[in-house]
């Protein structure tokens, strides 16, 4: 019954500091998210493909926990052994932020290369079970919480949306399972809604994306998130957007 | 004084400035029912006390309100700025708030706040507070972190938040409604407070129920209002509907009865709670902005108190009872001069506009 935000000022050895993975933190929502959980006071490991901004990002949070920072792509087997090796005993947040969008402009269906198709599910749905699987040990041991980031294409058919929409539906079935799998862990998928991000801007190349919110727009719902007990959000999919994010009443019946 | 950016083109408040209550009625040698009640509805606006809240209700109407308990949520801050007050807006995790710094109860600030820094809050054993980042919109409210838990520090140095226009500051009893049950709310849901045993007695006698949600009402400083309507944020509150208020809503509804919102923090409960004609149990934190283009009709009427002609808070009262009702009413209490704010006179909204189909 405790809470996933613990923040420690002092060394307590009954609860050690929180330690989060965010995939794909070198920027966008990956990065306002760990400028969260860094002033919240979690240990950080950070994954992204650009070991320069990546440096950077990890160099401009403010907080008082060590930030490791794992250069490499989370397709790559080695790369995901290197996280789970900086990770350790314990994982109490696993994010999996990181994904690629596919070609761009977002091609028709029709006219998909069956190698594009291939990649994009290789990193949004192949690359984070087996992240997952190789963090499961520590996730379990802290009864941790993963979040998958997904899209609301997942469920839309949009045109030209097929390759990512598909990947993201099969990351959100996984997240479910997982969910319904594990009594020791609570995995929950989160839509964050359209973004200005640089992966938005590839989706509408050329476009004005400036009426989009910046990612800090979805920082509220993380905040609540962090504050949720997990068994209470297993297996659910919120929107980071939504006017409300609800959960089942605690009190009385009727 | 003249605004009103919610209603429509005619502006809702003109000419001189509302009176405000700088005491509550107790100290103004009365009691807390004794305070003035305009009751404004389809046969124009009536001047009562609240006293006369039950002959104004019919039977089988219902009242709604809020059991949220003010918290003394003004904390004494001290850091790289100076000394400073920290007012706790929202609880979102054990050591994760929402918070308004302010220069004091009365100084607004803004304080030049930069992420990442520290402060030390409270007195006796200071906790270390970190500003994390700033909320979405809203630049005046930072999500803080704190070393361990705030809510000694609360209890031991926490004063109830005020603004300028008190006389003098008021203790935590004055703060609190006699539902106030669970501790949370960073500024008095006072739209209640007007409520004594002796009015619900009357209320009983008269057939009128009562159920109860909670929703905990978050800092509402002037300097939070947007400047322009379309700039309206809305931070989000934690709130729930429990699965006997949802019934006693519906059951009220489907028996004709009329449903009485006490309090806007109802309103925003009740309408987050609404779908498919009808009010469900849930809890979580509730981010909507009820205004005339988006109310669902989960309320026939509305008990509150009369604020400052803040946009937001009169687009949830158009929203309720229509733009024409609001403005009379706002004209007819500032020309009887009743008073404004949290320790002020009450306002009964019955706008008795057809139900929506459910």
């Amino acid at each position: 019954m405790r809470h996933l935000l613990v923040i420690d000022g002092v060394p307590d050895p009954s609860r050690p500091r929180p330690v989060a993975v965010v995939t794909g933190a070198s920027r966008g929502l990956g990065l306002t998210l760990a400028r969260l959980l860094a002033g919240a006071g979690y240990e950080l490991v950070l994954t992204a493909r650009g070991g320069a901004e990546l440096e950077r990002a990890a160099g401009e949070l403010a907080g008082d926990g060590p930030v490791h920072t794992v250069v490499g792509d989370v397709t790559d087997p080695q790369h995901r052994a290197t996280v789970a090796r900086t990770v350790g005993s314990r994982l109490d947040l696993l994010v999996h932020n990181a994904s690629a969008l596919g070609p761009s402009p977002l091609p028709a269906l029709a006219d998909v290369a069956p190698g594009d198709l291939r990649a994009v599910l290789e990193t949004n749905v192949v690359a984070p079970l087996e992240l997952t699987q190789a963090l499961l040990p520590a996730l379990r041991r802290a009864r941790g919480l993963l979040v998958a980031v997904s899209s609301d294409a997942a469920h839309g058919g949009y045109p030209g949306w097929g390759v990512y929409g598909s990947s993201k539906a099969a990351l959100e079935l996984l997240t479910l399972t997982l969910a319904a799998e594990s009594e020791e862990i609570a995995a929950v998928i989160v839509d964050p809604g359209d973004m200005r991000t640089l992966m938005h801007q590839q989706a509408f190349p050329g476009e004005d994306i400036g009426n989009r919110p910046l990612p800090e727009a979805t920082l509220p719902f993380w905040a609540w998130l962090l504050g949720q007990r997990r068994e209470d959000v297993d297996g659910r999919r919120f929107e980071a957007q939504a006017k409300a994010w609800t959960l089942a009443p605690t009190r009385d019946t009727a | 004084m003249s605004v009103s950016p919610a209603a429509g083109s005619e502006p809702i408040l003109t000419g001189d400035g509302p009176a405000p209550a700088t005491l509550p009625p107790e100290q103004r040698g009365s009691a807390r029912h004794d305070v003035r009640l305009l009751v404004s509805g389809a046969h124009g606006h009536r001047h009562a006390r609240f006293l006369d809240l039950p002959a104004v209700l019919t039977q089988g109407d219902l009242l709604v309100v809020n059991d949220s308990a003010t918290i003394p949520a003004s904390l004494p801050a001290n850091g790289p700025l100076g000394r400073f007050r920290l007012n706790l807006s929202t609880c979102y995790a054990e050591r994760l708030w929402l918070a308004e710094p302010r220069r004091s109860h009365a100084e607004p600030g803004p304080l030049p706040i930069v992420a990442g820094s520290v402060c030390l809050v409270g007195t006796a054993r200071p906790v270390r507070v970190r500003f994390v980042a700033p909320h979405p919109g809203l630049p005046r409210l930072w999500f803080v972190a704190s070393e361990r838990s705030l809510t000694p520090t609360v209890a031991a140095d926490g004063e109830p938040i005020h603004y300028a226009y008190l006389q003098h500051p008021q203790p935590l009893t004055a703060y609190q409604s006699l539902f106030a049950r669970l501790p949370g709310s960073a500024e008095m849901p006072s739209a209640a407070r007007p409520f004594t045993e002796a009015v619900l007695v009357a209320l009983r006698e008269r057939g009128v129920e009562v159920a109860t949600v909670t929703l905990h009402a978050g800092v509402s400083s002037l300097e939070l209002e947007p400047a322009e309507p379309s700039g309206v944020v809305l931070y989000g509150e934690p709130f729930e509907v429990s699965a006997r208020a949802a019934a006693q809503v519906n059951a009220t509804r489907q028996a004709g009865g009329r449903v009485i919102a006490v309090g806007t923090t109802v309103v925003r409960a009740l309408e987050t709670a609404w779908a498919s004609g009808g009010v469900h149990a849930m809890r979580g934190f509730t981010r909507r902005y009820v205004h005339p283009a988006d109310v669902r009709g989960a309320v026939d009427g509305l008990l509150t108190g009369f604020h400052e002609p803040a946009s937001t808070h009169l687009a949830l009262l158009t929203a309720v009872a229509g733009g024409d009702l609001v403005r009379e009413a706002y004209r007819e209490a500032l020309d009887r001069r009743y008073l404004w704010h949290e320790f002020g006179d009450s306002h009964l909204l019955l706008p008795g506009r057809p139900r929506r189909a459910a």
